[in-house]
């Protein structure tokens, strides 16, 4: 805390936090603080679950949505970019306030397990779909890896370099491993496919024709044909970029606090 | 009083709530009634629309079939069906397996461009995947224009007789069969749940200990920010490292591993794939419209039009086709009505002179009336912020063969 910070606190206040501090020798106290902390998890599990499937949905909806849809250039930038820009500010609040680096894990393990509840009952017993057209992907990896890098560095500045570079770039391997299989080539009538396109062209959805993919298609500028590589190596810039960016946005929404105490 | 009063609001809102529901209609449709009457009239023209057979059991197969024509008279504000369409089925979602599509032979998998004023012949193989009764609707989606819904036909689906559950088989180019109801499913849960496992893990790891929210707040608000890193202990830093370098050998292994499995992988695919017209005989029938009103009290359209038969034989007005709306001249009596075929009026069309003799110019008044009109809201052409019409003439020679040719221009309402 800077030493102007410091002289900012009243002589009264300074006797408050004292006393807060003794608190937590008191066994009273502790029992009582561990029942905020669980009205605390329970606040932040409801938001975050319902702000992320909300803002995924809408920010990167179809790329998860579909199979078909996960591709090699497009997918891996917007579902870093989508996920990262929720992240940040729960992150920077969390490590300012109690250094609790678990933001990235909490939000991916979150949107996984909405997802596949999502996926279930509105897409497989709702609407008929085959789950092996719309299972979800897994970001949870990279949530873990956000979260460890600012553990090991104690840095948000390093960690958005470090983490917020591997979660950008790491999209496609991470997804590899369930994803391959839908990417193997089938025949039909004389047109190569792969397993995904095919299940998109069988599995009909009235309003999402073939042209409204938003996937990959042939340049002249993608270079040497490396197209995985290359968009793992951009996505990891953005991630950086965009995490950053939006630690700076929770600085600022923490703020804040200032305006809240003057309200108060 | 007050009470009693907001009692019987309740009681209103829950009744009036109760009839909305008892009143709703069946959702059956795809919007073929939605659309503006003059852009329905002047998009694409759907005729010979075929759909067999229309009793079936899970399993067994559907074709839809029929012929369009792309119209000339295309609305300039909408994006073009010369840039991008793409051939689709109206069904309620994954309830049939699109098997196959082809216009004019042309595989369509993928996207196309259809030229204005041009004749394709489309055929959808699909096979029945969940029970039920479904309208069944060709579909062109135009890319930044929206959807153009043919007529839509019933098709009952009912159980088959095996309980076995739906199998969708493929044959993938390394050889292997698979089921992709079922497809690699194994493979995504396993996964799935290594990483919800790792993430609960690391969960669990920071939030159960002694001291968590409250009181570390009140530990970094006593000590200051500048020393706020001191609540994090060496057993942070070494279960971070080991979270840290588990999780990048884990992503690695599950890499290598399904590269060695799934050695042949292709990116998804798609551009665009051209279909050459079918040629279509043509009538030498010259048409010049000379005027069009529409009835609104009538629910009729009114054409008057000159008429040039360059045929060398008679040639007789058997049809008006618009909007998907079939209006027969039953002077004539030409025109196949398929089994199951919705939006026909067998006796909406009366013309002025049904037989044009070779080599005659005649004015002919064609009037096509019906409470079809009505029934798929084609009166709201006078909310239309274009007043112009199109739509497809049939007539047969002695031969009995068929022709079509296309007519459009403004159209002026009467209202009395």
């Amino acid at each position: 805390m800077s030493e102007t910070q410091t002289a900012e606190i009243t002589e009264v206040e300074a006797k408050a936090r004292l006393l807060d501090l003794k608190s937590l020798d008191n066994p009273k106290a502790m029992k009582l603080y561990r029942r905020f902390d669980g009205i605390i998890i329970l606040v932040l599990f409801l938001f975050i679950v319902l702000g992320i499937q909300i803002h995924f949905t809408l920010t990167a909806g179809d790329w998860d949505y579909w199979i078909d849809w996960r591709d090699r250039r497009w997918w891996p930038l917007v579902a870093p970019f989508s996920l990262l820009l929720f992240i940040a500010p729960f992150q920077y609040g969390l490590w300012a306030r109690v250094r609790l680096p678990v933001a990235g894990t909490a939000v991916t393990l979150l949107l996984c397990l909405v997802s596949w509840v999502s996926r279930y009952f509105n897409f497989y017993e709702f609407t008929h779909f085959p789950m092996s057209f719309v299972f979800p992907s897994t970001y949870i990896a990279l949530g873990i890896l956000l979260d460890c890098s600012l553990v090991v560095t104690r840095s948000l500045l390093v960690s958005s370099v470090i983490g917020g570079g591997l979660f950008g770039a790491l999209v496609y391997p991470l997804n590899w491993a369930f994803m391959a299989p839908y990417k193997v080539p089938v025949e039909l009538h004389g047109m190569l496919m792969s397993v995904a396109d095919l299940m998109g062209y069988q599995y009909v959805r009235t309003t999402t024709p073939e042209y409204l993919r938003i996937i990959e298609e042939s340049t002249l500028r993608t270079f040497g044909g490396s197209v995985t590589p290359l968009t793992a190596v951009f996505s990891g810039l953005c991630g950086m970029v965009i995490y950053m960016i939006f630690l700076w946005v929770g600085s600022r929404v923490n703020a804040m606090e200032k305006f809240t105490k003057r309200i108060v | 009083m007050n009470k009693l009063l907001a009692k019987k609001k309740w009681f209103g809102a829950l009744l009036a709530s109760m009839m909305l529901v008892m009143m709703a209609g069946e959702a059956s449709a795809h919007g073929e009634r939605a659309q503006l009457a003059s852009m329905r009239m002047r998009t694409v023209h759907w005729f010979d629309t075929k759909v067999e057979p229309l009793n079936v059991k899970v399993g067994d197969i559907v074709t839809v079939t029929g012929k369009l024509v792309t119209s000339e008279w295309w609305p300039n504000q909408l994006a073009s069906i010369e840039d991008t369409v793409f051939l689709n089925i109206g069904v309620p979602g994954p309830a049939f397996l699109r098997l196959d599509s082809e216009v004019n032979g042309v595989p369509m998998m993928r996207s196309t461009a259809f030229p204005f004023g041009k004749v394709y012949e489309y055929k959808t193989v699909i096979r029945a995947r969940v029970a039920g009764r479904y309208h069944v609707h060709p579909i062109l989606n135009v890319k930044d224009a929206g959807a153009l819904v043919d007529k839509g036909t019933w098709v009952e689906v009912a159980e088959n007789d095996s309980a076995a559950p739906f199998v969708n088989e493929y044959t993938t180019m390394p050889g292997d069969t698979i089921n992709l109801e079922t497809y690699a499913l194994g493979g995504v849960y396993t996964w799935h749940l290594i990483w919800i496992a790792m993430g609960v893990a690391y969960i669990v790891f920071w939030l159960v200990r002694k001291e968590l929210f409250i009181p570390r707040f009140i530990r970094i608000r006593s000590v200051g920010n500048d020393r706020a890193n001191e609540l994090m202990t060496k057993r942070d830093f070494v279960g971070g490292s080991i979270f840290f370098t588990l999780t990048l050998a884990i992503i690695l292994g599950g890499y290598l591993w399904a590269e060695n499995k799934y050695p042949i992988t292709i990116p998804l695919q798609t551009g665009k794939v051209e279909v050459p017209p079918i040629d279509v005989p043509t009538g030498d029938l010259e048409i010049v419209v000379d005027s069009a009103t529409y009835k609104l009290a009538g629910r009729s359209l009114t054409m008057n039009l000159t008429l040039t038969n360059n045929n060398k034989s008679p040639i007789r007005l058997a049809e008006f086709l618009t909007a998907n709306i079939r209006f027969m001249n039953p002077e004539v009596n030409e025109g196949e009505i398929y089994e199951g075929e919705e939006m026909v009026a067998k006796a909406g069309l009366t013309a002025s002179v049904n037989t044009i003799a070779p080599g005659k110019t005649v004015k002919v008044e064609l009037v096509a009336s019906d409470a079809l009109w009505e029934q798929y809201r084609m009166t709201g052409m006078i909310n239309d912020p274009d007043s112009r019409f199109a739509g497809l003439i049939f007539y047969y020679d002695d031969n009995g063969e068929r022709y079509f040719q296309e007519v459009g221009g403004s159209i002026l309402p009467e209202f009395f």
